[in-house]
């Protein structure tokens, strides 16, 4: 009904911006997009207002311990840190919504071509222990619910229950111990630009996007295992496959992990946000020059510009990934793409 | 249920093996739920009375003629770390403020979170949107972040340490108190409660406080290990539980300054920090499964 109605509507209207404006997906992302603006505004008041209260003279900071009161007077007035509060935080965002995310207090640099270097970095970790996570999970999960109660279901139940329970930090430190003081195989700390050494590169991320993606690797295999073995005891669908003599592999493979890739999906969606804000202490062990550490020097040092970027960062990539996820659901699912459950 | 794989689902075996399954499933269900319970108690016990009972030194003012000597030093079980501390006590009163804290955050979390969330599932309307938008800012804001922020703005200490870890529990409880409510407030003896004429404050504590508080407590048991190891993050970059008081994030951080030399330092706490927060882990997805009749 929903679907033929739509079709006729958006054959009355001409062109792309009609069809556009027709199509349930850009209403699903306007209206997305619509919340997110003042979340995002009230995101960038929260972070303002929390930086105002750290107790610390920012111009103090930015001049350096040992300055005169004459010069942290004349940084003040340099970095307009001597005009009031919301006049400074409506100057931030005025530059803000134009594409000028002003200039960091302590560096003096633009905060874009510091974010240029930093971003890559952070970007590099999150994508990686995703990639890692998922390259462990799957398999995991799918070899622990061939046979629920089996010895792999229950070895791989015990592992990923008990690496669970590892904080990432210590889990960044173990992994210290034994790939960088015992075997002395990986670098411990810094970062190797991957234009300058790709091979340095990848050993250097090793260890930091491990510490990352173990714990989030049995958080996936734990739930999709879950989730598998009750598609492969309650769903009809598997029946049938079963009934036409479908292999147990491809079973599982074909039929119930594409079912379960949906919930996968949002908790991998779900969780973005909240890797790339837990990198900040990962990035601290491992002394990797990325957002994470930026940020939490720019809280240090009171540095309004580049914690504001950092924040935003942060927070839109949640909302961001939030939306992707809706959206692909509505790609991979008519039933959502056209509004009718 | 036309064709099952009785390895699945281990039925049909012959009615004694299977009697004695089930026994054997009944006393398993007790054990996943009895075990982490005991590993919970245990440590509430030691970290609580521990120091009241064992002949433990202060965890702190050690001397400098005593660093790093080794475990199964006389009177240092543990040995000692890198300021003299005996390293065995300093676990002990670490836990306990681990404990304090995150005891603290999820009696927050639960008491206002739940009061949120179910007053805005509840109400409904304009009321339920401006405080679920208000959580919604909370809960896209990096985490760290706020906690880190309202670490520095109070200063560290343990009451500020549990301040800013209620800050992002309080959402996420509230959250679920109000998924809950949402679902509680439609069944007829809730409606039967309103139509009576109830007022809303007497339906929110009398129904539907009864039937949210089973379910979030069951969650709160699982953010102890959360807050744990958020506690034990703060700590680590040096925002939480201040030094020379011991924290086993506190206790790591230290650890790591001589991890190649002496390993153990970190070791210790990471192995209590892990034993806890499984202990804590196990008990609320074991309880959750039984209360849910799988």
């Amino acid at each position: 009904m929903a679907v033929i109605a739509g079709t006729a509507t958006a054959g009355e209207r001409q062109g792309l911006l009609g069809r556009l404006a027709e199509s349930p997906l850009a209403r699903l992302v306007l209206r997305r997009v619509l919340v997110a603006i003042p979340l995002l505004l009230a995101v960038s008041i929260l972070t303002f207002v929390l930086l105002e209260l750290i107790p610390g003279d920012p111009a103090q900071v930015a001049a350096g311990l040992d300055a005169t009161p004459e010069e942290v007077e004349n940084v003040r007035r340099s970095l307009g840190l001597d005009r009031p509060a919301p006049e400074r935080y409506l100057g931030w965002l005025g530059g803000f919504v134009t594409g000028d995310l002003g200039v960091s207090n302590v560096s003096r640099r633009g905060v874009v071509t510091m974010l240029g270097e930093r971003l890559p970095v952070t970007l590099e970790l999150v994508v990686l222990a995703f990639v890692v996570s998922l390259l462990i999970a799957i398999p995991a999960a799918l070899l622990a619910a061939r046979k629920p109660g089996g010895i792999a279901d229950r070895a791989i139940m015990v592992v990923s229950m008990t690496l669970l329970a590892v904080p990432n930090y210590v889990m960044a430190l173990l992994l210290v111990l034994v790939f960088a003081v015992a075997l002395r195989s990986l670098p411990a700390i810094g970062f190797v630009p991957i234009g300058e050494d790709p091979v340095g590169n990848l050993r250097s991320v090793t260890l930091p996007v491990l510490a990352l993606a173990v714990p989030l690797a049995c958080f996936y295999a734990r739930f999709l295992r879950g989730d598998l073995v009750e598609q492969m005891n309650s769903a009809d669908y598997v029946e049938t496959a079963r009934a036409k003599g479908v292999g147990p592999w491809r079973v599982l493979w074909q039929h119930a992990f594409r079912n379960s890739s949906f919930g996968l999906l949002t908790l991998v969606g779900l969780n973005v946000g909240g890797l790339i804000g837990g990198t900040v202490i990962i990035e601290q062990i491992f002394a990797m020059p990325g957002l994470g550490l930026m940020m939490l020097n720019g809280v240090g040092s009171l540095d309004v510009a580049v914690v504001q970027a950092c924040v935003f960062i942060f927070a839109a990539t949640a909302v961001l990934a939030n939306l992707v996820v809706d959206m692909m659901y509505a790609v991979l699912d008519p039933r959502i793409r056209y509004g009718h459950r | 249920m036309a064709i099952v794989d009785p390895s699945v689902t281990g039925a049909a075996l012959t009615p004694d093996v299977a009697a004695r399954g089930a026994r054997w499933a009944r006393i398993r269900r007790r054990l996943v739920v009895g075990v982490p319970a005991a590993v919970v108690g245990l440590l509430l016990l030691v970290c609580y009375l521990g120091p009241l009972v064992l002949p433990l030194p202060a965890p702190v003012g050690g001397s400098v003629l005593e660093t790093r000597l080794p475990p199964g030093t006389p009177g240092h079980l543990l040995g000692t770390d890198v300021n003299g501390n005996d390293v065995l006590s300093r676990l002990v009163y670490g836990g306990r403020s681990s404990l304090t804290v995150a005891i603290a955050v999820n009696v927050i979390g639960v008491v206002l979170g739940g009061l949120v969330g179910a007053l805005s599932g509840y109400l409904g309307g304009r009321a339920d949107t401006i405080i679920m938008r208000a959580l919604d800012v909370l809960i896209a804001f990096p985490s760290l972040v706020l906690t880190i922020a309202i670490a520095q703005i109070l200063g560290p200490s343990l009451p500020n340490t549990v301040l800013a870890l209620s800050a992002f529990a309080v959402p996420a409880i509230a959250r679920i108190a109000r998924s809950a409510t949402l679902r509680v407030t439609t069944m007829p003896f809730v409606q039967a409660a309103r139509l009576a004429g109830s007022p809303w404050w007497r339906v929110l504590l009398r129904h539907i406080a009864p039937n949210i508080v089973p379910q979030m407590l069951n969650f709160a048991l699982l953010g102890m290990g959360i807050v744990i190891v958020t506690e034990g993050a703060l700590s680590f970059l040096g925002l939480g539980i201040p030094a020379p008081a011991p924290s086993w994030g506190n206790m790591i951080f230290e650890g790591q300054q001589s991890l190649s030399a002496v390993p153990l330092l970190v070791l210790w706490p990471s192995l209590a920090l892990l034993v806890t927060v499984l202990a804590f882990n196990m008990l609320g997805e074991n309880l959750r499964d039984e209360m849910s009749g799988r």
